[in-house]
């Protein structure tokens, strides 16, 4: 049913922007009557939470906005229950949320009713990257290293920061099924976040620990305890991660992106849209939010609202076949 | 004397005006958001993330360890004086406090609450100070194997916070550790007892289950019993000052728990509400008129007041040394340094020496204003059981149901409330013991996810427990705890 609709949402998509171009190029432009709800579906302090603050605070430092942004923090449920609440307010074009990896992979893994395409896409904006970290005097030097070993041992444990199903582990079972092991073979532990994950290692209770570029850029560098392997980038990263070898380089041809954006109520009219579409285009220009970016180990990564919505579908073919290879798709 | 100077340096930064202002503002308002239930410092330190954004690193973070640690020592206030938590970590604290203010003694319960308070606090900034850089090899050397370990342990105080029956003390831990697997299992991401609700995939959180079973429970078996002409006369405050000889009682239980404390808080994860757990529960084993614990004994107070303030000083050890957090509140303050430009970690000490310093010397100025701030305040602040009964009841009443609707923002959660509301009037009509079942509630989640994190990793090989030095320690620890008590049980009745 799902991989029907998306098709036809597909076939749609083209004819469908070409004619929203053509009325909004007629319409008067819609701006917002009121300030607009951008929902965290989580508590302070997490990832989204992080983006909506950042994000409201340079709109409105750089008095891009008309409106005030109001950061509104909806936990539970990983966003299931910001999702659920969301989704009743269909056509509300004051209403947006930040979006990233789960909104595909908790309805996958069956605990939401909504998915990404219960809302409208608005901008990609940020992305991270996965990295690979060891104790600073492993004996491993590249990831094949690591997985030559976990191929004479799958017993050798590697930690991430969240539940099996989710991003980490979906990132290095990836990994571990482009370089030739069966993804399912990997014996990811699941911490209760990134910094978890990573005091388990400098202890050496973990063999190696999977967890977000940007999280980890504190722990390297001189005099640290630990050393990366290799990074989910195209491309190296620069700043403190310069000197990290991506996937790629080392011959295991593999990327993954913690992408984060912004997504709207259902159903949001065309012409908001296209008003969200140019803020965001415009605060990206900034020079408050390329610094606040940079002190948070972002990169800039947009995607206009249509082409948002193409890379979500893509995603969530990619990750639906890493999680029936785990035997855990539960959709 | 090289900590000296370093000292020094740091009084040189935290008593520059500004940053004077800056300590007394986060005190200040932490004392405010710890006495309200609900606001707890993990929200109050998010939301101000904006604000010190545009100061300078050291300012900002000693304004944001303020409202932290003025949390924690406010806290203690509503649950003395109406079994109403207003965080975690003071939930201890109520055992003891709330029954002495029902006895009429809610001013000296308050003063040494404070007096505690400060002193563990002021202890583990020394410690701190002279030993953060090496406590960071133990903080890492606890693993999930030595995790478990050290939750057993915790979790055999229940015999010892299980006053009459031992079996009901069972069956309340028990029931504690059955509300705490409610929710996604992380490890293997199912969902446990969530009856299909999306509200509890998140799990229950832990103030609505103790202000429910605590705060709102007394308000039922206050109405329940009606009337209220047996008890004393509430507006008997009492007073603010100890006696010597309450001093010297209290002497020893401070200061042992401000050392525990401060190495529960170094080891991520376990925090102020462990270690005051922790830290009641030992008191209550070493004291020799331990059967007056939960009845309004002063050591009660002490105890676990002087443990919640040096664990929370302790958190800042990893934060600071390791850059990595080790609770959620000090995660907060991890992405707060982050964005100052600042990275916490083993290069701290020589990148930012006026953060670390800085923040360490305003500890001990921010605990003096506290003290300060809080003694002059309790006769104000305890009025409120001047209030007539009818009054003072529904003002309960409201705090809880704010407290627990401003922390998720949802209805469900005070249908949730209510509900623990009514276990909590059962049991205590049954002669069930609460404070097993907050205990297992705590510890019941990291104990199991400890366990199978360890077992994971060991391939299922359940000698990993035995295998490591330190698990192997707590174990034993643990087991001697349980068999002591059962001994001398033995003994009295062969006597």
């Amino acid at each position: 049913m799902t991989t029907l609709s998306l098709k036809r949402f597909a076939v749609l998509a083209l004819p469908m922007a070409a004619l929203a171009m053509t009325t909004s190029a007629h319409a008067d432009e819609w701006t917002p009557s009121r300030s607009v709800e951008f929902v965290a579906p989580a508590n302070p302090g997490g990832g989204w939470d992080t983006l909506v603050r950042t994000v409201s605070r340079v709109l409105q430092e750089e008095q891009l906005a008309e409106r005030n942004f109001a950061a509104i923090n909806v936990p539970g449920g990983g966003g299931a229950v910001a999702w659920a609440q969301i989704a009743r307010d269909s056509g509300n074009p004051h209403k947006l949320f930040a979006t990233s990896p789960p909104i595909i992979l908790v309805p996958l893994a069956g605990a939401s009713r909504h998915d990404h395409t219960d809302f409208t896409p608005i901008a990609r904006l940020i992305t991270d990257y996965s990295i690979i970290l060891v104790e600073a005097d492993s004996e491993y030097q590249t990831i094949n290293d690591l997985f030559d070993a976990l191929k004479e041992n799958n017993s050798l444990s590697i930690g991430g920061g969240s539940a099996p199903g989710s991003m980490d582990h979906i990132s290095v079972a990836g990994l571990a099924s482009a370089a030739g092991l069966d993804a399912s073979s990997v014996n990811y532990i699941p911490f209760s976040g990134g910094g978890d994950a990573m005091t388990n290692l400098m202890g050496g209770h973990v063999e190696a620990v999977i967890t977000g570029a940007g999280e980890a850029v504190g722990q390297l560098g001189e005099g640290s305890q630990l050393r990366a392997l290799g990074v989910s980038s195209p491309e190296r990263l620069g700043g403190g991660l310069a000197d990290v070898a991506t996937y790629q380089e080392q011959g295991v041809d593999y990327t993954f992106d913690i992408w984060r954006g912004v997504m709207g109520a259902p159903d949001m009219p065309e012409e908001a849209v296209a008003y969200y579409e140019t803020l965001f285009t415009e605060m990206l220009e900034t020079d408050g939010w390329q610094q606040a970016r940079d002190q948070l180990g972002w990169l800039d990564a947009y995607q206009d609202s249509e082409t948002f919505g193409a890379f979500l579908d893509e995603q969530k073919e990619q990750f639906s076949s890493v999680l029936s290879d785990l035997g855990l798709l539960r959709q | 004397m090289d900590a000296f100077n370093n000292l020094m340096y740091g009084f040189g930064i935290a008593l520059e005006p500004m940053n004077i202002a800056y300590v007394f503002a986060g005190v200040f308002a932490g004392t405010i958001i710890g006495m309200l239930p609900g606001l707890g410092p993990i929200s109050a330190l998010a939301l101000m993330i904006p604000i010190t954004f545009a100061m300078e690193p050291s300012s900002g973070l000693i304004l944001m360890a303020g409202v932290y640690y003025g949390a924690i020592f406010g806290g203690s206030t509503s649950s003395i004086l109406l079994n109403a938590p207003g965080v975690a970590g003071t939930v201890a604290t109520s055992f003891d406090g709330y029954p002495l203010a029902k006895q009429g003694l809610a001013g000296k319960a308050l003063a040494i609450a404070a007096y505690s308070s400060f002193v563990g606090g002021t202890i583990s900034i020394v410690f701190l100070m002279l030993v953060a850089p090496l406590l960071s090899k133990v903080a890492v050397s606890f693993g999930p194997a030595e995790y478990f370990a050290l939750m057993v342990l915790g979790l055999t105080a229940v015999v010892s916070l299980s006053d009459k029956s031992l079996v009901k003390g069972l069956i309340a831990a028990v029931i504690g550790v059955m509300i705490s697997i409610i929710g996604i299992d992380l490890q293997t991401g199912t969902e446990r007892f969530t009856f299909g609700s999306a509200h509890l995939l998140d799990g229950i959180d832990f103030l609505v289950v103790a202000l429910g079973i605590f705060a709102l429970a007394e308000v039922f078996y206050m109405l329940l019993r009606g009337g209220g002409g047996k008890e004393a006369p509430r507006n008997a405050i009492g007073s603010l000052k100890l006696s010597r000889s309450e001093v010297k009682q209290i002497a020893g239980p401070v200061s042992r728990s401000s050392v525990l404390g401060f190495f529960t808080g170094v080891l991520p994860g376990a925090g102020a509400t462990i270690g005051s757990f922790l830290g009641y529960s030992m008191e209550k084993r070493i004291a020799k008129d331990g059967d007056t614990f939960g009845k309004g004994n002063i050591k009660g107070v002490a105890a676990p007041e002087a443990a919640n303030n040096a664990a929370c000083t302790g958190s800042f050890v990893p934060l600071l040394t390791l850059g990595v957090p080790g609770s959620g509140t000090t995660a907060v303050l991890l992405g707060a340094l982050l964005v100052m430009g600042v990275t916490p970690g083993p290069m701290m000490l020589e990148q930012r020496p006026d953060v670390f310093w800085g923040v360490i010397a305003s500890m001990y100025i921010g605990n003096i204003f506290l003290l300060v701030l809080n003694l002059p305040l309790i006769p104000l602040i305890a009025k409120i059981l001047d209030l007539p009964r009818p009054l003072l009841l529904s003002l309960i009443l409201i705090f809880c149901m704010v407290g627990v609707y401003g922390m998720s923002f949802s209805i469900f959660d005070l249908l949730l409330l209510l509900g623990f509301g009514l276990l909590g009037l059962g049991m205590r009509l049954f002669g069930f013991p609460a404070a097993p079942l907050i205990l297992a509630l705590i510890l019941g989640n990291i104990m199991e996810e400890s366990m199978r994190r360890a077992l994971q990793i060991s391939g299922g090989d359940w000698m990993t427990f035995i295998d490591k030095p330190i698990s192997l320690s707590l174990l034993l620890i643990a087991l001697l705890s349980l068999a002591l008590p059962l001994l001398k049980k033995r003994r009295k009745k062969v006597m």
